[in-house]
C-alpha cells in the first residue's frame, strides 16, 4: 500500500504539463537517435548533460529516461530496415527482422517489435516499482566490504564475461579505471596524473569519455574505414500483425520478459546475453512451418523474444542503478553522472532521501511507454524518413552537439582537445574489437569503488581479510570467483 | 586472417600491445608523484594507480604475446573496408582540432561551422562523391553547417542559459 501511494505521488509529480512535455521531448528524441545511425542513448544523453545546470533535476531525469527507452524502441526500426544493425543488443532483432522485411513483412516485424517492448518494458516497471524499494532497503544494511565487492562484481562481469576476449576486455576496463584516477583523490585530496594542468583537478568529465568514445570515434572511424560501405534499406509494408502473428508474438514476448528482466536486476548488466538466449529459447520451442522460417524467411518470434527481452533488461537495469548506484551499461553510467551532476549519489539512501524524485522517475516511465509506443506504431513512416539524411551530413552535424556536450561543462578548449584523443582512443579500440562499455563504467565507478575498499580497509585496521569475514561480502568474492570460473569450465567442456 | 577482412594485422596488433605497456609505464611514473598517507594496509591515494599500471603491464605484455602468437584471440572484425582513408580522417580531425582551437576566439557559431565544413567535405571524400570539391558543394556545406550551429546556439544559450561562447556581446552571435 505505500508503494502504491509513493507511485500515486510519483504520477502526480511526472504527469504535470512541463514534465510530462520533457517526457515526450525525451522519447522523441530517443527514438530519433534510435533510429539514427551512428548515435546512441548513451552518447545522446551524455551531450545533453549540461543542461544538469539549468532544469531541474525531476524534469531532467524524466527527459534523459524518455531518451534512454526512446532510444530502445527507434534502434529495432534501424535493424529490421537496414542492413546494418547499429548496436549489439539490435543484432539479434537484426538476424529475424532483417529477413522478413526481405521478404516483405516489414510491417509485423515492427508491429511486433513495438508491441513487445511496449509490454516487456511495463511488466519489468511493474518489477521495478514492486521491488526496488525492498532492494534499496536490504542495500542499506550493506557495509563498504559488500559495497566493493558489488563493484567489482559489475567490473568483472561487463569485462570479463560480455565481450570477445577477457583480455581485452580487463584492458579496457584498467583504462577506464585509469581515468577514473586523474584528478584530486576523494578522501585525500591528493593530485593524481594532472601534469600541473588545473582543468585536470576535478578529473576527466564522463560526458567527455562517453562523447569521445562514442560520438567523436564514430565519425572519425566512418570516415577512415566505412565511407563506401553501401547500405540497401528494405522496404516498409503497414504496421500490422495477423492474427497468427499475434498468437506467435505474446507467448514470446511474455518469455522473453522472464528472461530479460532478471539480467537486468542483478549488477551484471549488458542486453547481449538475455537476447541472444531469448532468441535461442524461441527458436528451439518454435515446431513446423514456423520453426522453417527461422533464417530463411523470417520468424516473427525471432524478433518478438529478442526486442521484448531488451527492453526488459533495459528497464530492470534502473534497479542496480538506483537501490545499489551501480550502473551495468555506457546509459546507465551516464545517467548516474547526471545525478552526480545535482550532488546526488544514488545508492539505498535514494529512496528515503529523494523519495518524490524516484517515484516521479518511476511514474514516467509507465507513462514514457505508453507514449513511444504511440511514437512508434502509428508514427513509424515519419522516423523512417529521418534514415533518408546523408552520412556525410549526419555526422557531421553530430560533431556540432558533441561540441556543445564536451564544451559546456566546464567552457574549457582544453576538453576539445582531449575529446579529440578520446576519439581517436575510441577508434583503436573499434578497430582492434576492444569492448567500450567496460572503460565507462570503470571510469564512472572507479573513484567509488576506491573509496569503498579504502573505507572497507580502514574498518578492517588495515586487514584484506574483512572482505572474507561478512558473509554478504563472502558470499560475493565466491560469486565472482565463479562468474570468472563457471563459463571458461563450461567453454573447456564443450571442447574435450 | 581471411582476406578482405578488417581485421588487423599481428604487428599492428603488437604495436597496441605495446601502446598498452606505455600506457602502464605513465601510470607507474605518475603513481611516484602522488604524494599522501598510504593510510592502514598500504591504500593511498597511490594504491588504484600502481594497480592499474601491474595490470595494463600485465594485458599489454600479453596482447604482444597474443599478437606474436597467431593475432589476437576471437576478434571479430570491426567492419568497413582493410585499407584506411587517411585523407578523410586528416580533414575531420582538423575539423575537430581547428574548432577547439578557435572556439574561444571566433565564437562557437563560427568555429562550429567551420568543423562542420571540413568534416563534411572529408566524409563525403570517403564516401567517393566527386562533387565534393566543387564551389557548389562548398558553398551548401558552409550554409548547412551555419543553420545547424546557430540554432544549436540560440537553444542552448538562450532558454537552457548553458555558457557557450559568442562573437559579440549581444548573445546572438
Amino acid at each position: 500500500m505505500e508503494i502504491f501511494d509513493a507511485l500515486l505521488a510519483g504520477f502526480a509529480t511526472a504527469a504535470t504539463p512541463v514534465n510530462l512535455l520533457w517526457a515526450l521531448v525525451g522519447c522523441a528524441l530517443g527514438t530519433a537517435v534510435g533510429v539514427l545511425p551512428g548515435l546512441g542513448p548513451a552518447v545522446t544523453v551524455a551531450m545533453l548533460l549540461p543542461i544538469t545546470a539549468k532544469v531541474e533535476i525531476t524534469a531532467s531525469m524524466i527527459f534523459f529516461a524518455g531518451i534512454y527507452y526512446g532510444a530502445m524502441y527507434g534502434g529495432s526500426t534501424t535493424s529490421i530496415l537496414l542492413n546494418t544493425p547499429g548496436e549489439t543488443a539490435s543484432m539479434v532483432t537484426a538476424m529475424e527482422g532483417n529477413k522478413m522485411a526481405k521478404s516483405g513483412r516489414a510491417g509485423a516485424a515492427l508491429a511486433t517489435a513495438a508491441i513487445g517492448s511496449f509490454v516487456a518494458g511495463t511488466i519489468a516497471t511493474v518489477v521495478v516499482t514492486l521491488f526496488a524499494p525492498g532492494v534499496a532497503e536490504f542495500a542499506v544494511k550493506l557495509g563498504p566490504p559488500e559495497y566493493f565487492m558489488l563493484m567489482v562484481l559489475a567490473f568483472t562481469t561487463v569485462s570479463a564475461v560480455l565481450g570477445q576476449s577477457t583480455l581485452r576486455g580487463m584492458t579496457a576496463l584498467f583504462i577506464g579505471l585509469a581515468l577514473g584516477c586523474v584528478g584530486m583523490d576523494q578522501i585525500t585530496g591528493a593530485a593524481r596524473y594532472t601534469a600541473g594542468q588545473m582543468e585536470l583537478l576535478d578529473g576527466i568529465d564522463i560526458v567527455l569519455v562517453a562523447v569521445g568514445l562514442f560520438a567523436v570515434a564514430e565519425v572519425l572511424y566512418c570516415a577512415l574505414y566505412e565511407g563506401r560501405v553501401s547500405e540497401t534499406r528494405n522496404r516498409m509494408g503497414r504496421v500490422h500483425m495477423t492474427r497468427r502473428d499475434w498468437r506467435r508474438s505474446w507467448p514470446a514476448w511474455l518469455r522473453a520478459t522472464a528472461i530479460g528482466t532478471p539480467f537486468g536486476c542483478i549488477p551484471a548488466g549488458g542486453t547481449e546475453i538475455p537476447t541472444f538466449l531469448s532468441y535461442a529459447t524461441e527458436k528451439k520451442l518454435a515446431k513446423g512451418e514456423d520453426k522453417a522460417e527461422f533464417g530463411t524467411t523470417g520468424a516473427i518470434e525471432g524478433v518478438a523474444g529478442p526486442e521484448a527481452a531488451n527492453n526488459a533488461t533495459v528497464t530492470a537495469a534502473m534497479i542496480p542503478l538506483l537501490t545499489l548506484g551501480i550502473p551495468t551499461s555506457n546509459t546507465t553510467a551516464v545517467l548516474l553522472g547526471a545525478f552526480q551532476n545535482y550532488g546526488i549519489n544514488p545508492g539505498p539512501q535514494l529512496f528515503s532521501s529523494s523519495g518524490a524524485l524516484v517515484w516521479a522517475l518511476i511514474a514516467s516511465l509507465y507513462i514514457g511507454n505508453v507514449m513511444l509506443l504511440v511514437l512508434n506504431l502509428p508514427m513509424v513512416g515519419l522516423w523512417v524518413k529521418l534514415l533518408k539524411i546523408p552520412r556525410p551530413q549526419l555526422y557531421a552535424g553530430i560533431l556540432i552537439f558533441a561540441t556543445v556536450g564536451a564544451y559546456g561543462m566546464r567552457q574549457s578548449a582544453f576538453d576539445l582537445f582531449l575529446l579529440y584523443g578520446i576519439g581517436v582512443l575510441g577508434v583503436v579500440m573499434r578497430r582492434f574489437d576492444f569492448p567500450t562499455a567496460p572503460v565507462v563504467v570503470g571510469m564512472i565507478l572507479g573513484p567509488l569503488a576506491e573509496a569503498q575498499m579504502r573505507n572497507a580497509v580502514a574498518m578492517g585496521e588495515g586487514s584484506w581479510s574483512i572482505f572474507l569475514q561478512r558473509p554478504m561480502s563472502l558470499t560475493l568474492v565466491v560469486i565472482v570467483v565463479l562468474v570468472l570460473v563457471v563459463p571458461r569450465w563450461l567453454a573447456r567442456r564443450r571442447r574435450m | 586472417m581471411p582476406e578482405g577482412s578488417g581485421i588487423p594485422s599481428p604487428r599492428a596488433q603488437a604495436i597496441v600491445g605495446a601502446g598498452v605497456l606505455l600506457v602502464a609505464a605513465g601510470m607507474a611514473f605518475g603513481a611516484l608523484q602522488i604524494t599522501g598517507d598510504a593510510g592502514y594496509g598500504g591504500v593511498g591515494p597511490n594504491f588504484l594507480p600502481w594497480l592499474c599500471a601491474a595490470v595494463l603491464a600485465l594485458c599489454g605484455a600479453w596482447l604482444i604475446g597474443e599478437a606474436r602468437t597467431g593475432g589476437f584471440r576471437e576478434a571479430s572484425d570491426p567492419g568497413g573496408h582493410p585499407k584506411a582513408d587517411v585523407g578523410a580522417f586528416v580533414w575531420v580531425s582538423a575539423g575537430l582540432l581547428t574548432n577547439a582551437a578557435l572556439i574561444g576566439t571566433v565564437g562557437f557559431i563560427l568555429s562550429c561551422t567551420l568543423c562542420y565544413v571540413l568534416a563534411v567535405q572529408g566524409l563525403r571524400r570517403a564516401s567517393g562523391q566527386p562533387q565534393a570539391g566543387a564551389p557548389g558543394t562548398w558553398a551548401r556545406d558552409v550554409l548547412t553547417g551555419a543553420l545547424i550551429s546557430a540554432p544549436v546556439f540560440w537553444a542552448f544559450t538562450q532558454f537552457l542559459a548553458i555558457n557557450l561562447p559568442g562573437l559579440t556581446e549581444t548573445g546572438w552571435l
